[in-house]
């Protein structure tokens, strides 16, 4: 006697009530498909006992929570990790054949590899490719690829799309988030000053930031530092607004904020070499340049010290110049 | 977040005169209208003593050190006998370049100047001499511009095809210039044998005076201007 074994298989119940109550039981939606698409008798019926039945009804997800459906990554997405990817391959690229060139370099001119540093690599450059082209940015230059090669931004937003930065939608959130941090801490000097005055504390001119000696960031530099382009009335609105937390009277407290984006100016007459005198037999001391030059004139000086107050042009006088002018450019 | 957005935008309005002043607070803004071999943030350069040693005093010359700073030209000196007023005017009556010649020419008819102005001061009585105070040449001819100045000047504008002449109003420096150019207009306009320094002096002198030919040549320009006053509007339309 043969007798079917009732095999435990799923049911795949063909309902005629509810579409929603189809996905509570477990059926993939590619077997369903098939099931509509193929007909009824090529396919073995799928049976469920009772108890496996509820059991499952039971372990269903809860409506309240639905399950998410895996989005695919957007090509938005797509497209900026494989810029993401390239660019890192390039600077990799570009690092070891900057570093082989150094080498090279280091051989050609007879220097130590590792203890060149840049300068002695422009000054080589100069020398093996000397050129007559007045603007320094088109002469050949050797140097390490993140000077050359404009930085990128890390990821801005993650996988799913979602930016990081919260002022990702202004297109540039580094700026405004230094513009709203400059507000931030002139809103918080303002209640100092208010405490200030509540308290009857007297304010002093040490309270407030001495800009003197220094200057705003250049356009370019703000640039280069926030990895963003800023247009000409970005500039102005980025000078306008920390100019004028600068002139809080409690402005040195934020003093590390405001003299990152500023510079120091450098007293280039300070800077300048002082030639180291000779001495004549009489212990006089004295110093000669030569080729000091105006328009096609020049002229070799000596001076010395202590001198008389006296002085001879090619052994002439101050006759030498007969214009009026050229005498008192020599005196005045 | 819309405070604070609000709050930046009341920030930058704040106006750009007042901040380009407060940032170069201490300094010097050149005049930016000058075509130049130099960018605009350069400083004229200090050259008298007495300017120099004020700078020490205050202590600006530290600040002053960290500007960037234009060439002196060969005109600028601490000479005693330096005077800036002076010195433009030489450079409108130089020609060719031949800057000796004009510096020569205005010292000369300052010259005579100085000479008419002691003669008459010693032909005066004790009592009068206490008034005759000007005998510096160069403040006679600085007196002279002033009374030689134009106030408004005539345009020609063009309105239905007919080209008015418009009384305008002239700034200072074009007024100025103006005054120098009648000045040399005037002393050329001459006989042959009279030379251009002592027609020049003759010139300062009646202007100064708020007389003579120059003077009279603004009076005429004026006259022409309040003649013209109808034709005031069409400046702007």
């Amino acid at each position: 006697m043969a007798t079917t074994m009732l095999h435990k298989h799923r049911v795949s119940v063909l309902f005629s009530f509810g579409r929603s109550l189809y996905r509570r039981i477990n059926v993939s939606q590619g077997e369903f498909g098939l099931q509509q698409k193929c007909s009824a008798y090529s396919r073995p019926i799928n049976t469920l006992s009772a108890s496996e039945a509820v059991a499952e009804i039971k372990n269903m997800p809860d409506e309240s929570r639905p399950m998410p459906a895996k989005k695919p990554i957007s090509k938005a997405m797509k497209a900026y990790l494989l810029q993401a990817k390239n660019y890192d391959e390039f600077m990799k690229k570009q690092n070891t054949e900057f570093q082989i060139g150094r080498r090279h370099l280091a051989n050609i001119m007879s220097m130590d590899a590792d203890t060149m540093t840049q300068e002695d690599i422009d000054q080589a450059i100069e020398f093996l490719f000397p050129s007559g082209l007045y603007e320094p940015r088109a002469r050949p230059m050797m140097k390490s690829p993140e000077l050359i090669f404009p930085p990128k931004k890390a990821a801005e937003f993650d996988e799913s799309g979602r930016p990081y930065h919260s002022l990702f939608y202004t297109m540039n959130p580094n700026f405004y988030g230094l513009l709203q941090e400059a507000v931030t801490e002139y809103v918080n000097l303002n209640k100092e000053e208010d405490n200030m005055i509540r308290k009857r504390i007297s304010f002093n001119s040490d309270m407030k930031i001495i800009l003197s000696g220094s200057d705003w960031l250049s356009q370019e530099k703000l640039s280069n530092l926030l990895i963003e382009q800023i247009d000409d009335a970005q500039y102005e609105q980025f000078k306008n607004v920390m100019l004028r937390l600068a002139e809080h009277p409690l402005s040195n407290k934020v003093k590390d904020f405001i003299m990152k984006y500023r510079y120091s100016l450098v007293n280039e007459a300070a800077l300048a070499e002082i030639p180291k005198p000779s001495y004549e037999k009489d212990g006089r001391a004295y110093v000669t340049f030569k080729g000091a030059r105006r328009k096609n004139a020049y002229a070799d000086v000596t001076v010395h010290m202590p001198g008389t107050g006296k002085f001879l042009i090619n052994d002439c006088d101050i006759e030498y110049f007969q214009d009026i002018q050229s005498r008192e450019q020599v005196i005045c | 977040m819309s405070s604070l957005t609000k709050l930046i935008s009341t920030l930058a309005r704040v106006s750009d005169t007042k901040l380009a002043l407060l940032n170069h607070s201490n300094v010097q803004i050149i005049s930016s209208a000058k075509m130049s071999q130099y960018p605009k943030y350069f400083i004229d350069p200090t050259f008298r003593n007495d300017e120099l040693n004020a700078l020490y005093e205050t202590g600006e010359v530290k600040e002053k050190a960290l500007v960037p700073c234009r060439a002196a030209l060969t005109e600028h000196t601490s000479s005693e006998f330096y005077s800036s007023f002076t010195r433009k005017f030489i450079n409108h009556v130089m020609r060719k370049g031949n800057k000796q010649l004009a510096r020569e020419v205005v010292e000369k008819a300052f010259e005579v100047i100085k000479k008419t102005q002691i003669q008459k001061y010693h032909s005066l009585p004790p009592e009068k001499k206490v008034d005759f105070t000007i005998r510096d040449p160069h403040e006679l001819f600085h007196q002279a511009v002033i009374n030689v100045k134009p106030i408004m000047v005539l345009t020609p504008i063009k309105r239905g095809g007919v080209r008015y002449q418009v009384p305008v109003p002239v700034d200072d420096l074009q007024a100025t210039i103006l005054a120098y150019k009648w000045f040399i207009e005037a002393s050329k306009d001459k006989e042959r044998t009279v030379r251009f320094y002592n027609k020049l002096a003759k010139e300062i002198m009646d202007a100064a005076n708020n007389t003579g030919r120059v003077v009279k040549k603004k009076l005429d320009l004026h006259k022409q201007c309040e003649a013209n006053r109808a034709y005031a509007h069409y400046r702007w339309n």
